[in-house]
């Protein structure tokens, strides 16, 4: 909501219609004549090349999954194979005119674009460079195998495809020699250095990631496009939809250049839909969807249509026209593009599919107009070619992938992960441990003035940074240093340090957040880093995922953490994923900033750190003094792993009450898993998380005060990692444990950590660990809250009825062993 | 606030009662007007309503257990409350020992937890949380004598922390066999294994198949707790010390005729009906209290010996719930009608079942009397931590050569076992023959 556009009432009532453009439907009409100016007969042979390659590589994939056996080779393969027999004109003509700045993203039917795109790199990098490439990847690891198992007659270009083909089969077939270590397999595999970027099992996931990598080329002014490839069935998901209203929307062309300041071009991504006609067995046109064809979603999306079309799928040279065309555009700054490639997929959505949604006579029909047939026939019939030349390919292919199926199941050759021997294979990959400055140490970053005169630098140096002045008296708000000043510090101070740093979220410039920690940022930092992002939570977080595995670091927000919901697949497939799944190839430094809220009900309420804490692959962690917000955002933003940043708008205005000094001042970094003693006592441990520490501490008083027992608070402020060696050390001295927070009890952190103390510290404990979290309900209203979070005096009643009775001490709430199987008994 | 419910008192006769069942359980939620437990008394049996509506915290009492009159047995009240105000006092110690440790007072209600030890018994669930276990192993704290103050009868940390406090504690030799609670005589009252019962019995040899016929076999009836205290006490001082029975005979000639005397001149002389047991016990507090003998009027205390100035004589009094012991308090200065008369009195009282736990305990030297019922010689047992133990036999006739002639007399039996501990045979022998001598010539006794 920038003051520069003004909504103006006597406009927005106008009167008038809403003009569209037509949309070209497999308008690609050249003549072969035409076609051999634009195409020598070395590129006509190669498309018809890596057509047939895609063709037999998947022929081989159904023949191992259908008889175990290909070309008398035996092998079992319980891995998925979701094969795209039919559309290999569509993949090879989409990458003919990419090269290796432009991204690739696919789905979990990408074999055919993974081969597609690798073989047009090969083709396109000279050999010094292609070795380079196969040389350095995972040390050798790939190469070395082909270069020593299979002769290439010494030419790099041969010895390239070899790599390719058995890099990708091996990676389907779970290898250690596999892209990604097989830990990728058939629907993950991806091989950057060629531009082809990570595919996804989860359908239509891609296109966020993809608008994420989009986002990093325009934002760090890199070169090249992203594709986003997925099937029809995809456009039905939100993600999908939201990546293109995220791509399409207007602040990209009209406010991000900032009069000129900086580039004014639109996102350079193409949404390529291979449209095959069924999402599974649901069939889009007639039956599952309402647009008729997919090309008419352009016109939802903006004014230019998003520059639709619909092409030929069948033939590479339409696809090819089509994709240089998209290029161009939107090289040019007039993305995004969309294109609806029309293709069929003859086998079936997996081999285990009796194809009982369609019948044998269409799939007959699509046969006898297969691509590769028609293109040979059309190049024979030109005079192109002869069926001799086409022989040799096809004699050529088959020897080759017999060759590097043999190795890919060569157990020796190619070995799995042998996890008894290397127990921390996957360990050691799950996260990456890094601390990087700057992702791009060699650019300045873009600002629009010197740090210290951002007016919230400026307003944060006169503030008082303890909660209390020297004589105990309170400071005044408007002078306190609070938490949201601990979170603005490092995050400005990594705007200045690190130039790919950007930051989007519902209302996050000009409103500075929901919650204000943003507060005058808008002044310093210009639009392509620090954004509004549409109310699209899935691509919010998805396109973060995209831009961190370019290479850039993200923060982005969930304005409340409930909203966690509505970015499932994001957060907790990819997000937390990509880095294992890549084999460490990839990082994914990304700070996802979620706020609990209070007083807002339901929907508004909720701590969800359970969730995200199962996941494996997320860092987890939840400060709640300016002094622990700062120090782990500082951390949070030096590292590469994904991190949910979790935050309680009951605490954003507090100021620092524990430590004496105040809130450090310049870099300060806290050390993830490492929690802290916010208070020391030798009867009782009450171990917080998040918010509910001020209410831990008001039960210590209460309970050091009217009953004579000391107890010690320890704030865990991570959630993953965490280390209980604290905590153990706490009960090992007090032999009491409560584990307090605002999550909802069942299930939640709390009991995870009270499960592993009675595990760890079993010995040393005079009652069993007790959880005090929020009731089983729903948030009611406000004015109701205190019957569902943990009050001060539920602490004491729960050590007073399941630890150590307190003489004198009569409990408010119902703790006892008997209340807890009633309630659990219904549910609650 | 929590509400006890105490035995009530069916009748001014009636000191106990027996709980016979328990219609709810720790942590029941009651209505006002449930039945909490059934109870009898030796002529009826009765239900105890609840008297208001809560949650049932604890039980202080169970199935079988004889529940002193006005005592709480149960507490019901709000889920969570502490109920420790309301716990009985300990068990009334089946020992008797000689400086009872002073009751501690009890703490405030708002004291600090860790301070507080408390004097009560909560329902002891045989629960004990790993803190509190690992800590009495540490120390050797003596849990069986635990005042569980946790949740649903947990005893934890500061239970044990009490137990410490108040010095009670088992030798590590002894912990093995511990079983049931005893009074330590180790260091500070430290439990040893001087202290013990007999290791268990081996297991019961495997039953014999089971007949066809219906009648049963046998009837299991669990022992009384003074049975079972009584057993304990028997073999803990056999096992643990080296007793061994001295006998002799003395002629009564002299002390029947004295008894005769009593009898007939008691109304005049306004005496108590003076029996033969009193005048022994006279004679034997007499004796007890020259020099050479104190070590029998002592206690053993391991490598202590604790010698008394008073004597406070042991009665052995056979009862209906089974043997008693009550205690005649400084019988050396008190007259032979005093000592019968107080002797009658704790007798009565022990036979009665109403006599406080104070007369139980206390004693410096035990008398049993089995004369009456015929036996002509026994191995008394001793009472542990005293050294010894007179037992009276029944006077019968014998023969003894008197100026060459055969001449029938009423000879009495003593039977004395001594803790050869602390007590050689020669010493056994002389303090024998010193009580013969004075039974003999009671005359000359009375005249001292």
């Amino acid at each position: 909501m920038p003051k520069s556009q003004y909504v103006d009432p006597a406009k927005a009532f106008d009167a008038g219609y809403i003009h569209f453009e037509d949309i070209p439907v497999c308008q690609y009409n050249k003549t072969l004549e035409e076609e051999l100016k634009i195409y020598s007969k070395d590129d006509m042979m190669r498309i018809y090349r890596d057509m047939a390659i895609i063709r037999e590589f998947e022929t081989m994939l159904n023949e191992v999954k259908v008889k175990s056996c290909y070309n008398c080779v035996e092998y079992n393969n319980p891995g998925p194979a979701h094969l795209s027999i039919g559309q290999e004109a569509s993949a090879v003509g989409e990458a003919y005119s990419l090269d290796i700045n432009d991204l690739s993203f696919g789905s979990h039917r990408s074999h055919g674009e993974i081969l597609a795109k690798g073989l047009s790199s090969i083709h396109k990098l000279d050999d010094k460079e292609l070795y380079d490439i196969m040389k350095e990847f995972l040390d050798g690891a790939v190469l070395s195998v082909v270069e020593k198992h299979m002769n290439a007659g010494g030419n790099v270009k041969e010895l390239a495809i070899n790599f390719l083909l058995y890099g990708a089969l091996a990676e389907i077939f779970a290898r250690k020699t596999g892209f990604n270590r097989g830990l990728g397999g058939s629907m993950h595999a991806f091989f950057i250095p060629f531009g082809l970027m990570p595919n996804n099992a989860i359908v239509g996931a891609s296109a966020p990631i993809a608008l994420g990598a989009a986002l990093y080329k325009r934002s760090n002014h890199k070169p090249g496009i992203v594709i986003s490839n997925c099937g029809d069935g995809a456009t039905g998901r939100g993600p999908v939809l939201e990546a293109l209203n995220f791509a399409s929307m207007d602040q990209i062309t009209k406010l991000w250049g900032m009069d000129g300041k900086f580039e004014d071009g639109g996102m350079p991504i193409l949404f390529n839909v291979f449209n095959n006609h069924y999402g599974m067995g649901g069939q889009t046109r007639g039956e599952t969807m309402g647009y008729d064809m997919v090309a008419r979603l352009g016109a939802g999306f903006n004014p230019q249509q998003m520059h639709a079309e619909r092409v030929n799928g069948y033939d590479p040279l339409a696809v090819i026209d089509a994709v240089t065309r998209k290029k161009k555009l939107l090289l040019e700054g007039k993305g995004p593009a969309l294109l609806d490639v029309v293709t069929y997929r003859v086998s079936g959505h997996s081999p285990s599919d009796s194809s009982t949604y369609r019948t044998a006579e269409e799939i007959e029909a699509w046969k006898a107009a297969d691509p590769i047939l028609a293109f040979k026939t059309k190049l024979i019939l030109g005079g192109v070619a002869t069926e001799n030349e086409f022989a040799k390919i096809h004699e050529d292919i088959t020897a080759r992938m017999t060759e590097v199926m043999k190795l890919a199941i060569n157990d020796e050759i190619s070995p799995r992960m042998d996890l008894n021997k290397e127990p921390d294979a996957i360990s050691s990959i799950m996260f990456s441990n890094e601390k990087v400055v700057s992702m791009d140490p060699s650019r300045e970053a873009d600002v629009l003035m010197p740090k210290d005169e951002c007016p919230r630098v400026k307003e944060i140096k006169g503030k008082i940074r303890t909660a209390k002045d020297a004589s105990g008296k309170p400071v005044s708000k408007m002078k306190m240093y609070n938490v949201c000043d601990g979170l603005f510090e490092p995050i400005i101070d990594k705007f200045y340090e690190d130039p790919t740093l950007i930051a989007y979220g519902e209302d996050n410039r000009d409103w500075g957040g929901a919650f204000g920690v943003y507060k005058k940022m808008t002044e310093a930092i210009p639009y392509h880093r620090f954004f509004n992002s549409p109310i699209s939570e899935s691509a919010i977080v998805g396109s973060a995922v995209g831009y961190a595995m370019c290479g850039g670091r993200a923060i982005v927000e969930l304005m409340y953490a409930d909203f966690i919901g509505c970015a499932g697949d994001e957060i907790f497939n990819q997000m937390a994923k990509w880095q294992s799944m890549s084999a460490g190839i990839l990082k994914m430094p990304i700070v996802l900033r979620v706020s609990v809220g209070s007083k807002y009900g339901a929907q508004h309420s909720q701590d969800w750190t359970a969730l995200c804490s199962h996941i494996p692959g997320l860092k987890v962690v939840f400060p709640s003094t300016p002094t622990d917000a700062k120090g782990l955002m500082t951390t949070a933003l030096s590292g590469t792993d994904p991190v949910v940043f979790f935050e309680s708008q009951r605490v954003y205005g507090f100021g620092e009450e524990f430590r004496k000094d105040g809130v450090p001042e310049g870099h300060f970094e806290i050390p993830f898993g490492e929690p802290d003693i916010k208070r020391e006592g030798k009867d009782v441990t009450i171990v917080t998380i998040g918010a509910v520490l001020y209410r831990a501490m008001e039960a210590a008083k209460i309970l050091e005060e009217k009953y004579g027992i000391s107890a010690e608070i320890i704030d865990t402020r991570s959630i993953v990692p965490f280390n209980y060696e604290k905590v153990i050390e706490s009960v090992k001295k007090t032999g009491k444990v409560l584990f307090v927070g605002d999550a909802c009890e069942r299930a939640s952190v709390m009991r995870d950590m009270a499960s592993n103390i009675t595990e760890m510290a079993f010995d040393y404990l005079d009652g069993p660990p007790v959880v005090v979290g929020s009731r089983n309900w729903i948030t009611p209203a406000f004015e109701l809250e205190k019957s569902f979070f943990p009050q001060a005096s539920w602490i004491i009643d729960a050590i007073a009825e399941k630890i150590m009775p307190i003489p004198g001490y009569v409990p408010e709430t119902n703790f006892t062993d008997l209340e807890k199987i009633e309630r659990s008994k219904k549910g609650i | 606030m929590a509400t006890p419910i105490i035995m009530p008192r069916q009748g001014q006769s009636v000191e106990s009662c027996i709980i016979t069942s328990w219609n709810k359980k720790v942590g029941d939620t009651v209505e006002k007007g449930d039945i909490l437990f059934s109870y009898e008394t030796d002529k009826s049996s009765f239900d105890e309503a609840a008297p208001e509506s809560g949650v049932l915290l604890a039980i202080f009492h169970e199935e079988g257990d004889d529940v002193p009159c006005l005592e709480n047995v149960c507490v019901i009240g709000a889920a969570g409350e502490d109920i420790s105000a309301f716990a009985p006092a300990g068990e009334a110690a089946p020992a008797p020992i000689a400086e009872a440790a002073p009751a501690q007072e009890a703490a405030p209600a708002a004291a600090p937890v860790t301070e507080a030890a408390p004097e009560a018994t909560a329902a002891a669930s045989g629960a004990i949380s790993p803190r509190a276990k690992a800590l009495a192993e540490k120390t050797g704290a003596d849990l069986l004598k635990a005042i569980p103050t946790g949740p649903n009868g947990r005893i934890i940390e500061r239970d044990v922390q009490s137990l410490l406090d108040r010095g009670l504690t088992v030798s590590g030799a002894a912990s093995a066999s511990y079983t049931a609670p005893v009074e330590g005589t180790g260091a500070n009252g430290r439990v040893v294994l001087a202290d013990l019962t007999a290791p268990a019995a081996p297991a019961a040899a495997p039953a014999a198949a089971a007949p066809a016929a219906s009648v049963a076999e046998y009837e299991d009836v669990k022992m009384p707790n003074i049975r079972k205290i009584i057993a304990k006490q028997m073999c803990a001082s056999l096992t643990e010390m080296a007793q061994l029975t001295y006998n002799t005979s003395f002629d009564a000639t002299k002390l029947l005729a004295f008894r005769k005397s009593l009898k007939a001149g008691a109304e005049k002389m306004g005496l108590a009906n003076i029996t033969l047991n009193d005048v022994i016990l006279y004679a034997v507090s007499r004796v007890l209290k020259y020099p050479k003998h104190r070590v029998f009027n002592a206690h053993c205390l391991g490598d202590t010996v604790r010698y008394f100035n008073n004597v406070n004589i042991g009665i052995a009094v056979d009862t209906e719930r089974g043997l008693m012991v009550p205690t005649v308090f400084g019988a050396n200065n008190m007259s032979l009608n005093d000592i019968s008369k107080e002797a009658k009195s704790v007798i009565t009282a022990a036979q009665s079942g109403k006599i406080s736990p104070d007369y139980l305990t206390g004693a410096t030297f035990t008398v049993s009397n089995l004369g009456s019922l015929g036996i002509e010689s026994f191995t008394p047992i001793i009472n542990p931590p005293q050294t010894a133990i007179l037992g009276i036999d029944c006077v019968s006739k014998r023969i003894k050569e008197v100026d060459g002639e055969d001449v029938v007399y009423s000879a009495m039996g003593l039977s004395l076992t001594a803790d050869h501990r602390v007590i050689d045979g020669a010493d056994a022998a002389r303090f024998l023959q010193d009580v013969a001598f004075a039974l003999e010539n009671i005359d000359l006794l009375m005249a001292k």
